[in-house]
């Protein structure tokens, strides 16, 4: 229960704040989630005239009152998907979103199944049924012979 | 673990294995790795990377490959962004003036915004057409980035060569517009 209401508090506080981020998104958010064009880096860490001419367009369509969504598909529209820093949340572009979770889940599998094999191979070898007292000191008698 | 599910998960690894190295085969079998542009300095002349993209002032698109055998051609590419090729495109607006009846000048516009593109042709009175290529996936095939570069493609649909020094510029008019 307490977890539930852990989870509903984490929603009420990210979902209002991802909404105004996408309704009115920040040049500094953008410049993280587009690339330079020329320099194979994040507009934010670039300064070269190609950068600097895209960080305009998104200035201007940010005063134009344009979404994140608009912004980011009239780039793709003039650059193509390489444009943006993450790739698309469709088609292949979702094998790089799923392929680490995947990844990261078929590792956990192979590492629970060793753990438990290893655990299993730690136990000590059960013991039989104790041995019939008649033959028990039969045995007795033929090693004490046979040392004697 | 039981031994059909041993196997299955065997399987499965050498599936992906076998897979991957497919990938990676089928990767290098389909890409020469070569632009234009280093073909030409290892001597060669290949035959001009076909594309069919739209033109920046939107009357229609450029089939390169359309004009094999009807015209040789220069070809720019530049971009609003790069200060040289203002110099570069400026040279080729002159020259068109004495070879365009003979060669057909095409401008590719790469990696850039396309209405500072068309601005841009404007404000340096640059009237042969170009096509825009925004993601620059033309460009890498001629040899990629840095711009300008310049390119003169005969008759026939090859490329003879690339403008490095500024009589490249006369001397490569002069030879395609006799091929």
């Amino acid at each position: 229960m307490k977890r539930l209401l852990l989870f509903v508090l984490f929603a009420l506080v990210l979902v209002p704040a991802a909404r105004a981020s996408e309704r009115h998104p920040s040049l500094a958010e953008l410049e993280g989630e587009v690339m330079c064009p020329v320099c194979e880096t994040t507009l934010d860490q670039s300064s070269s005239p190609a950068a600097q001419q895209i960080k305009r367009v998104i200035a201007n369509r940010i005063a134009a009152g344009d979404t994140k969504t608009q912004i980011k598909d009239r780039l793709v529209a003039e650059y193509g998907d390489a444009i943006l820093a993450a790739p698309p949340r469709e088609g292949f572009g979702l094998v790089a979103w799923w392929l680490p979770v995947i990844g990261i889940l078929v590792a956990a599998v192979v590492v629970g199944i060793g753990a438990r094999r290893w655990a299993r191979a730690r136990e000590p070898a059960p013991v039989g049924p104790p041995l019939d007292p008649a033959l028990e000191r039969r045995l007795d008698d033929e090693l004490r012979r046979f040392e004697g | 673990m039981a031994k059909p599910t041993r196997l299955a998960v065997q399987g499965l690894a050498v599936a992906l294995v076998v897979g991957l190295l497919a990938l990676l085969v089928w990767r290098v079998a389909n890409d020469n790795g070569k632009g234009v542009s280093q073909r030409l300095d290892d001597g060669e002349h290949p035959t001009a990377p076909a594309f069919d993209l739209s033109r920046l002032d939107g009357r229609g698109r450029i089939d390169l490959a359309s004009l094999r055998g009807r015209k040789p051609i220069v070809l720019d590419f530049w971009a609003s962004w790069c200060v040289p090729c203002i110099h570069e495109s400026k040279r080729l607006e002159a020259a068109q003036k004495e070879y365009g009846d003979r060669v057909a000048f095409i401008g590719v516009d790469t990696k850039d915004f396309s209405s500072d593109a068309r601005q841009w042709q404007k404000k340096h009175g640059i009237t042969y057409p170009s096509v825009h290529d925004g993601s620059g996936s033309v460009l890498s095939k001629w040899g990629g980035l840095p711009i300008p570069r310049i390119f003169f493609v005969a008759r026939s649909g090859r490329v003879v060569g690339e403008l490095i020094v500024e009589e490249d510029l006369p001397r490569y008019l002069r030879q395609i517009a006799a091929s």
